[in-house]
């Protein structure tokens, strides 16, 4: 079952990539014919029974560190040096439901 | 005076600067001047870094003047691709999104080269945030193949490969997700090595697929690529992926694979889409081998062909929430005109992003979503459950197996315009990944059709990457020693 | 609306609580070094991995897993050996690389439960069908099961600028500060068997006991290191099926919880009695209006795209692990209560009072250090009274006052052997509190020592007698309850220092 240029414009919302109407369309057969050519072998094999592997790294687990300071925390221009709007120490980001006066 | 350091590898700059015979300032300097020259047809770098390069040079100088013990790559220019993080720097993973992003921390394998002496003269191009096999996807433009500047390097690691190819450095690092390290390395005729995961520490590269991903290094011999080992290997307690590792990657280098048994995999080295001319190479290497006393062995990986779809799911599922970060929030990208949060965010990603970038997103964005995860993500779990048990079950029989790095030698720009098209073509490497095993691409002369660099892989299991580049070293003793590119190379060097 | 009482002849309320806890006391980060200290200056705590940088990986904080061991062992929890994070991806910027780093199916702990005793006016909220377990003092008992505590880190605050109240609705933009944002989070999810908002008020509290016990959290519902999210749904009274639930937030007090589900209780048999449709939907508690109104509307469920986290190993805890986190498990409140109950011969309310505080129960112990036991409820009585008062008056705490057990253990050795009337034991009370001085001191400086010489006391009796005629005819007519007057008078005559007990014998012997 293909994807609908419905299906491809919510899942853009949700990872959030503005996409206009040719984006879209180029995305949904991009994505249709990757799921198609490329990922359609991974359903047919036989996998009953067979424990995934999440992590490529043998037998390693419980990697923890102790609680103790790093002493590491960023310089505050520094913390704040990539980012394109701050306000006194903060980020600022624009209104979150779009409604209040700042465009 | 002008040095050249075109003929030089990593080995000898080492040697030359602890002998005193040449200075580190002359070696940075030949270096950067090389860039000058070279890197306006080659387009291997993002940035150079020529302060940091000239200090650091000059801290190795200050350091022998005053009697002390240099670290073993005292002096070696090195670049790294620009996923990696060097405080000075820009780190721009070749993304308009990151273009003014400066490093607020150094990745701990760009320390670990810096404290073994290495001195830094930039940042290296690369598909923009690594996801492509071509170096085409670069924000900043495509890197040119030092064999033929019409084709693309490989990739992602383009710049990486190009700029050892072309003589402007003697190491440099990059880092492999899918075969990045090894396609480029293959395609620019230079050795480029994909440690076992969790070898060397991944903090500080700019995430991509995070339990696929590995850095690596390329250099003009295995020897170098060792040297640079022994600088990266071992835990960081910042990656709690990394595992502890102390060897001398040298130490057994030269001691030959008599009475080892190598692995030939024929349905794969044969399969649909080969060229003539990288089976005859391989076959060539696999002959190689065998007169330096090893036995062929042929093995069986019968879910190979499972591991281009369970990459395709497992990559652009963990890409698609590594780089869910990028909002345009605390860095990157924004649009300075946005009505709301969601706006901000859902345009700084589609300004700062390119097409490719944007289609792994939406893919791993979509087999995430609930019904859809156990089609295809869990499957491909137990797909790499099955790839590293055909893993091992290969390496009870033998040392390590030969198979080509890529089933063609490098293409031209624009050729495999098909994104699709593009991801079969990484076949030969990106079981390696799911299963975490090293692999390492070694050069094996050029084609007879298209006189192009042509690479062998020789893979081998988990942690037993000292002895993967033992045989590498083996192979590559029974060809003449790497050169750069034609037209890169200068005889009668600095030493001579 | 109807009365609750009214609502629960035909509704049983169905509740479960997702209860979230930081952990305040370790000294760092959940996945990173960065101090934890939520009131510095804005992103003073921040480093390449709380602020999400390019690069930055997690690095799990051991003492962490601990405390939500600990959690698990004190909440009768099985404690799952294998587990691994997982990442909950959403866009929102307090979560600074927009996916949380949480726990998949198998979390920690899992399946646990805690028994909760209900008395008095909080068992008239349970309907009672006759099935309930009777508890030990009246009331009945509750079963709440425990479904998992998982391992997870907070978020960032945000401020909202320019809107009303700081809301975000109408905002003009919003700041974002990532002190906070990283801080271990434990997350304990109950089974939905809670019954009433009292439970609900009681199961939290016993938490809240326990983890103050357990010393990982300061549990505070004011500043927010202790939050609680309640589930509620209304079925018909004998049907089995479960109606359609409302999330309640911004739940910052126990009474705000309470308040907020009994209102959402009887809303909803409003609305299904009217024939209408509770909506799943997330609704926020008003204290200022004593409502609960609509946050935002469920349409579907949020699709959070959980996978496992390739950059953390997997946990494989190991039987020693566990082990060494048992040895640590304190005294909980219900065995200290039982134990003070028994071995102190305190009321059993009185006893749980007092353990249910870890810092009242240490200052108890200390105050009956190398006391008879028979001075146990007296201490126990001026810890519940006069000093439970004086703390809730001055807004103070046990850990933040200067009055010391020994100040206690002497004051309550005083009225134990009415050496002071309980009136003065108040004063008493008071000036040591004010003065620091020890209440010995006090009583002496005060001349107030309790006249218990019959010798002194006979004389004032007398002379009352003498000055009240009528109410000594009062009393030999039959109305003895005049003898309170009198014995007043003799407390008057002796300026409060005779022994009110004597006063009363040495009366009844004369009238008599």
């Amino acid at each position: 079952m293909s994807l609908s240029l419905d299906d491809v414009r919510g899942i853009a919302e949700y990872a959030r990539i503005a996409l206009n109407a040719d984006e879209l369309t180029e995305m949904t057969s991009y994505l249709n014919d990757a799921l198609e050519r490329v990922l359609e072998p991974i359903t047919h094999f036989e996998l009953d029974g067979v424990v995934p592997v999440f992590h490529p790294i043998g037998d390693l687990s419980n990697v923890m560190r102790d609680d103790v300071p790093s002493n590491e925390s960023l310089p505050i221009d520094v913390a704040l040096q990539n980012t394109a709007s701050q306000e006194d120490r903060f980020f600022r980001i624009p209104s979150i439901l779009g409604n209040g006066g700042e465009r | 005076m002008s040095a050249y350091i075109e003929d030089l590898d990593a080995a000898l700059i080492a040697k030359a600067v602890k002998e005193g015979s040449i200075s580190a300032l002359e070696v940075a300097q030949a270096s950067l001047d090389a860039i000058d020259k070279r890197d306006p047809q080659i387009h291997a770098f993002i940035q150079v870094t020529p302060e940091l390069a000239l200090k650091a040079a000059q801290d190795i100088d200050n350091a022998r003047a005053q009697g002390k013990e240099l670290p073993p790559l005292a002096g070696v220019p090195i670049a790294f691709k620009d996923n990696m993080h060097l405080i000075g720097s820009r780190t721009t993973c070749a993304s308009h999104m990151l273009e003014n992003y400066e490093s607020v921390f150094t990745a701990t394998a760009v320390q670990r080269m810096l404290d073994a002496g290495c001195v830094p003269v930039g940042k290296l191009n690369m598909d923009e945030f690594a996801f492509g096999s071509s170096t085409e996807s670069s924000y900043f433009g495509h890197t040119c193949n030092p064999y033929d500047i019409e084709r693309v390097p490989g990739g992602s690691s383009g710049g990486s490969a190009a700029a050892v190819a072309s003589g402007m450095v003697p190491l440099t690092l990059g880092s492999d997700t899918g075969g990045s390290i090894r396609q480029p390395a293959s395609f620019c005729g230079v050795v480029g090595f994909k440690p076992t995961y969790g070898m060397v520490s991944r903090y500080g590269i700019v995430a991509f697929g995070s339990s696929l991903d590995q850095v690596g290094p390329f250099g003009r011999s295995v020897h170098d690529v060792a040297l640079a080992m022994n600088a990266l290997a071992g835990r960081d307690e910042r990656d709690c992926t990394s595992q502890p590792w102390n060897i001398d990657f040298t130490a057994d280098l030269n001691s030959g694979v008599e009475g080892m048994k190598i692995g030939i995999v024929s349905s794969l080295n044969n399969a649909e889409g080969v060229e003539a001319e990288v089976v005859d190479a391989i076959n060539k290497a696999a002959q190689n081998l065998t007169a330096a006393g090893a036995e062929l062995v042929e093995v069986e990986l019968p879910h190979a062909a499972a591991a281009i779809a369970a990459y395709y799911v497992l990559a652009p599922c963990e890409a698609f929430s590594n780089l869910a970060r990028f909002d345009g929030v605390r860095y990157g990208h924004r649009p300075n005109d946005a009505r709301d949060l969601a706006d901000m965010t859902s345009r700084a990603r589609a300004e700062g992003f390119g097409p490719e970038v944007k289609r792994r997103i939406m893919l791993g964005a979509h087999l995430l979503a609930s019904g859809v995860y156990d089609k295809y993500y869990y499957p491909a779990q137990q797909v790499r459950a099955l790839i590293t048990e055909d893993y091992k079950k290969a390496y009870e029989q033998v040392d390590a197996i030969l198979m080509p790095t890529s089933p063609h030698t490098a293409f031209k720009f624009g050729e495999l315009s098909n994104p699709t098209q593009m991801y079969l073509s990484d076949m030969f490497t990106i079981s390696l990944n799911i299963a975490g095993n090293a692999g390492i691409s070694v050069p094996v002369g050029f084609g007879s059709a298209s006189g192009l660099p042509i690479g062998a892989q020789l893979i081998g299991p988990a942690f037993q990457d000292h002895k993967l580049l033992r045989i590498a070293a083996s192979l590559e003793a029974s060809y003449e020693a790497t050169q750069c590119a034609p037209g890169f190379t200068k005889k009668g060097g600095l030493l001579s | 609306m109807k009365e609750l009482e009214e609502v629960l002849k035909d509704w049983e309320p169905v509740i479960g609580l997702e209860c979230h806890t930081e952990l305040t006391t370790l000294q760092t980060k959940m996945f990173c070094g960065c101090r934890l200290s939520h009131d510095d200056e804005p992103n003073t705590n921040v480093c390449p991995v709380c602020l999400g940088m390019p690069g930055a990986l997690p690095a799990p904080n051991k003492a962490a897993i601990q405390s939500i061991v600990l959690a698990g062992l004190a909440t009768n929890c099985e404690i799952m050996k294998r587990s691994m994070f997982y990442r909950k991806n959403y866009f929102y910027p307090d979560m600074a690389k927009n996916f949380q780093t949480t726990q998949g199916p198998i979390a920690f702990c899992m399946g646990g439960w805690l028994d909760l005793e209900v008395t008095g006016a909080a068992a008239r909220e349970r309907y009672d069908d006759g099935t309930l377990t009777p508890g030990p003092e009246g009331g009945y008992i509750a079963h709440v099961g425990i479904t998992r505590i998982h391992m997870e880190e907070d978020a960032a605050k945000m401020i909202h600028v320019g809107g009303i109240d700081g809301r975000i609705d109408g905002a003009d933009h919003s700041l974002i500060d990532y002190n906070r944002c990283g801080t271990p989070l434990i997350e304990l999810v109950t089974e939905p068997d809670l019954r009433s908002p009292e439970e609900a008020r009681l199961f939290m509290e016993k938490l809240r006991q326990i983890f103050l016990t357990l010393g990982i959290s300061d549990c505070s519902l004011e500043s927010g290191s202790m939050r609680c999210d309640g589930n509620i749904s209304l079925r018909r009274r004998g049907t089995k099926k479960f109606g359609t639930k409302t999330e309640l937030k911004n739940i910052n007090s126990f009474k705000s919880l309470h308040d907020g589900l009994e209102y959402e209780i009887r809303r909803q048999a409003e609305v299904l009695e009217e024939g209408g449709i509770v909506y799943q939907e997330t609704r926020h508690w008003e204290t200022s209006t004593k409502r609960t109104l609509v946050m935002r509307t469920k349409e579907t469920a949020d699709d959070y795209r959980f996978f496992p986290e390739p950059d953390l190993a997997p946990y494989d805890l190991s039987e020693e692990f566990i082990e060494d986190v048992r040895s640590r498990l304190p005294e909980l409140p219900d065995a200290r209560r039982d134990r003070y109950a028994q071995s102190f011969g305190i009321k059993r309310s009185d006893a749980a009072q007092i353990a249910g505080d870890p810092d009242v129960a240490k200052f108890f112990e200390a105050a009956m250090e190398g006391k008879d036991i028979k001075l146990a409820r007296s201490v126990a009585n001026v810890i519940l009274n006069d000093l439970a008062g004086y703390l809730n008056a001055e807004g103070k705490t046990v850990a933040t006052m200067s009055i010391t057990p020994a100040q206690v253990a002497s004051l309550a050795d005083l009225l134990a052997t009415d050496a002071i009337t309980s009136s003065q034991g108040r004063e008493v009370f008071q000036a040591m509190a004010e003065t620091g001085k020890d209440p010995a001191a006090i009583v002496d400086e005060r001349g107030m020592r309790q006249v218990s010489d019959l010798s002194a006391l006979e004389p004032v009796v007398e002379s009352v007698l003498e000055a009240c005629p009528d109410q000594v005819a009062q009393y030999k007519g039959g109305n003895t309850k005049v003898i309170g007057y009198l014995v007043g008078q003799c407390m008057k005559a002796s300026k409060g220092n005779g022994n009110p007990k004597l006063f009363n014998q040495l009366l009844s012997q004369k009238l008599g």
